[in-house]
């Protein structure tokens, strides 16, 4: 009993420090991702047209390319999480598919947002059904998005979670498919060109912009990951308390 | 020689929800014997019964059944590992048939499944037995709760009562809903039974039942089990006869079952029809043959093929209609591994998407000058694409059906992927109407493109109803 009860409390010392780690990496990481934009729109230098339609636009790039860098990491997660479930239904992989699947709506939809806006200002047209990293991003995020409502709206369980990690794991066989029609897609119907240039590279205040939002976005996400799987792990332990309390009620 | 147990159950570990269930439980179930299975609401009975019939994943441990030829056979474990059930006889807790079914055709389906020759004496003489005859003709949804659950009751018993050969009957609390005497020749005929031969296991919280077992499995608190042996007693009670045991007909059976509902209350293809010539109007209203002429024959193309495609992603009738009593996951009991398959095909837009491409093409290409006059030949080219995109949809409404609240999700979302099909069969309609049709093979051949999506389709429909019962 004294190992149990030693077990609990230097548990709760390290989930009581992770969760000031995961807080301050979020708080860290949000400042970072701010500052990012401001540099954006005051270090950052305008782009030189013509190439650009619109060289204002641009600047969405300094938030939307960290978004899609971050929410790959996301996805990963939940694809690892769809595994370990799956395979091994243990409580951790469970948690560990229930914070990428939010994180990757979260930073999936920064990216599906984020996209179009600069899409409509310089193509003329908000969605490239030929560009894959969107079509894969959209699909991957609806996948985040269909397992984030449904967790919410379904009875916590082994049936519900069987079920939704099927989902997480069929999002991720669709990528090859989504691939597959891109491709054929693309060269059916060739890209809008944004750039006619023999130049390669960014600017270097334009890269140093994009390296401070990739780091914030990253530092942002390991802080919300620490915070969101703690909570799910808080609340799996709430749950078997009640669960307890129910069994003296009955008996 | 051993005689080899009905089923036999090993190092069984089930979660329910969030709890256990049940826990390195053996159990094996004899010829001869009346099972019951007793405890407290919750405790796990129903799991046990359901569970003995391959309906539920386990975590550990596996079922077997015998097989009149073959023995002991692999039913379901906990690798995932499934084979379908030998003939057996099933009532759920719930009645597990739908309202739309007559009383006649539900024991008619029963027997084809479950391979018992049977004739309309024979249907007569079971269903008099049980005060139903009169009503033979009737929808069940007409019948009161009490008859509904003797229908029930007798199509869980049928299976074994005609047979000559040893079979299982699985009852989850069948005395529930019956009056006195249908509770008396319920338990008349299951000591009869049992002395044919075939076992039976029923969930039961009734004293009357339970004294009339051979062996009662006790659920107790934390999950403990306890058995009691009884000792055998027999009866003098009259069965109808046994017949010869004939071809077992299952996915033909759910074929037929899901066609028959369909004819008696087509809400599939109305629910279908409405939205795509909705869409239809719509187009050949809001959108002027000069503006059609403007954008170009990508877009004439995706106006074309828009109504059929809107029909074959309507959820399919058949979910609404598996959800009503349990009678999908009777179906799915009794049909096995296959059922998610068959299921996708069956509720699938089989007829309407080829009519539909060419009533949008008739109605829409109307005073539209094209470059290709042979195009209406070789409309249904997409169609039969556009039949592979529907089974992908109705197997990923499949799987979303799987939730417990499946009303209560996004379906929407997992659809998405399905415009890369459409995508894909708009660019060959609109290589038919430029060039005409060619047998080459590249991307610039409307024949590739057709065939890739309804490549795409199939690998989406392969991996939806893959997965789930991996």
């Amino acid at each position: 009993m004294k190992t149990s009860i030693h077990h609990v409390v230097t548990s709760r010392k390290f989930m009581s420090s992770l969760k000031y780690f995961g807080w301050g990496m979020t708080i860290i990481g949000g400042a970072g991702v701010l500052l990012t934009a401001i540099m954006g729109y005051t270090y950052a230098p305008l782009v030189q047209s013509p190439p650009f339609r619109s060289p204002e636009a641009y600047r969405i790039l300094f938030w939307h390319v960290p978004f899609a860098w971050t929410s790959f990491v996301a996805f990963c997660l939940l694809f690892i999480g769809s595994i370990s479930w799956f395979v091994k239904r243990k409580e951790w992989g469970w948690n560990l598919f229930c914070t990428g699947s939010d994180l990757g709506l979260l930073f999936g939809l920064g990216v599906v947002i984020s996209g179009p806006i600069w899409g409509s200002a310089e193509w003329g047209v908000p969605w490239d059904w030929g560009d894959l990293r969107l079509n894969t991003f959209a699909l991957l995020t609806a996948v985040a998005m269909f397992i984030v409502l449904s967790r919410r709206s379904q009875p916590d369980g082994v049936e519900t979670r069987d079920t939704l990690s099927t989902v997480g794991l069929f999002g991720f066989v669709l990528v090859p498919i989504t691939a597959i029609a891109t491709t054929v897609y693309q060269k059916r119907h060739p890209s809008v060109v944004i750039v006619e240039s023999n130049e390669t590279g960014l600017d270097p205040k334009m890269m140093d912009v994009l390296i401070l939002g990739v780091i914030s976005f990253w530092i942002l996400m390991t802080g919300l990951s620490f915070l969101t799987y703690l909570s799910y792990k808080m609340e799996y332990e709430l749950k078997s308390l009640l669960k307890k309390i129910d069994e003296e009620v009955v008996h | 020689m051993d005689v080899l147990p009905l089923i036999q159950i090993s190092g069984l570990e089930i979660h329910r929800g969030n709890r256990l269930i049940l826990s390195n439980f053996d159990f094996e179930l004899n010829e001869g014997e009346l099972v019951s299975l007793v405890g407290s609401n919750g405790c796990g009975k129903t799991t046990l019964l359901e569970s003995s019939a391959g309906m539920h994943t386990i975590s550990s441990g596996s079922i077997s059944w015998k097989y009149d030829e073959l023995g002991l056979k692999l039913v379901r474990d906990s690798e995932g590992r499934r084979n379908s059930l030998p003939p057996m006889g099933l009532t759920l807790q719930k009645n597990g048939m739908s309202g739309e079914e007559t009383v006649l055709e539900r024991l008619q389906t029963v027997l084809q499944v479950s391979g018992c020759d049977f004739d309309s004496i024979k249907t007569s003489e079971l269903l008099d037995c049980w005060g139903l005859n009169h009503r033979s003709g009737d929808r069940i949804s007409q019948l009161s709760g009490g008859l509904a659950r003797r229908l029930s009751v007798l199509s869980g018993i049928a299976p074994a009562l005609l047979s000559n050969s040893p079979r299982v009957i699985l009852l989850d609390e069948p005395s529930e809903g019956l009056d006195e005497s249908a509770k008396n020749l319920l338990i008349n005929w299951l000591r009869s039974l049992t002395s044919r031969g075939h076992g039976i296991i029923i969930a039961t919280h009734d004293p009357d039942l339970i004294s009339s077992s051979n062996r009662i499995v006790r659920f107790e608190d934390n999950n403990k089990i306890s058995i009691d042996l009884r000792s055998k007693t027999d009866s003098n009670f009259v069965l109808p006869s046994t017949t010869q045991n004939v071809k077992i007909r299952k996915t033909s059976s759910l074929f037929y079952w899901a066609y028959r509902m369909e004819k008696r209350n087509p809400i599939d293809t109305i629910n279908r029809l409405i939205p795509s010539i909705l869409a239809l109007l719509l187009c050949h209203s809001l959108i002027s043959e000069d503006e059609i002429s403007t954008v170009g024959l990508d877009f004439f193309s995706a106006l074309i093929l828009l109504p059929s495609f809107i029909s074959v992603v309507i959820p399919p009738a058949l979910i609404g209609r598996y959800s009503e009593e349990n009678c999908g996951r009777w179906w799915s009991a009794v049909i096995g591994p296959k059922f998610r398959f068959s299921s996708s095909i069956i509720g699938s837009s089989i007829l309407l998407p080829l009519p539909l491409i060419y009533i949008s093409w008739i109605i829409l290409s109307d005073n539209i000058l094209l470059p290709n006059d042979d195009v209406i030949y070789w409309l249904w080219l997409p169609g039969l694409a556009m039949f592979f995109v529907s089974i992908a949809s109705s197997s990923l409404h499949l799987l979303i059906s799987d939730l417990r609240r499946a009303g209560a999700s996004v379906a929407s979302l997992l659809l998405l992927v399905l415009i890369w099909p459409f995508l894909q069969l708009t660019d060959s309609l609109e290589m038919i109407i430029t060039d005409g049709i060619s047998l080459g093979f590249s991307l610039d051949e409307p024949i590739f493109m057709i065939l890739l999506a309804g490549v795409t389709s199939i690998l989406v429909w392969f991996v939806s109803t893959y997965l789930p019962d991996t």
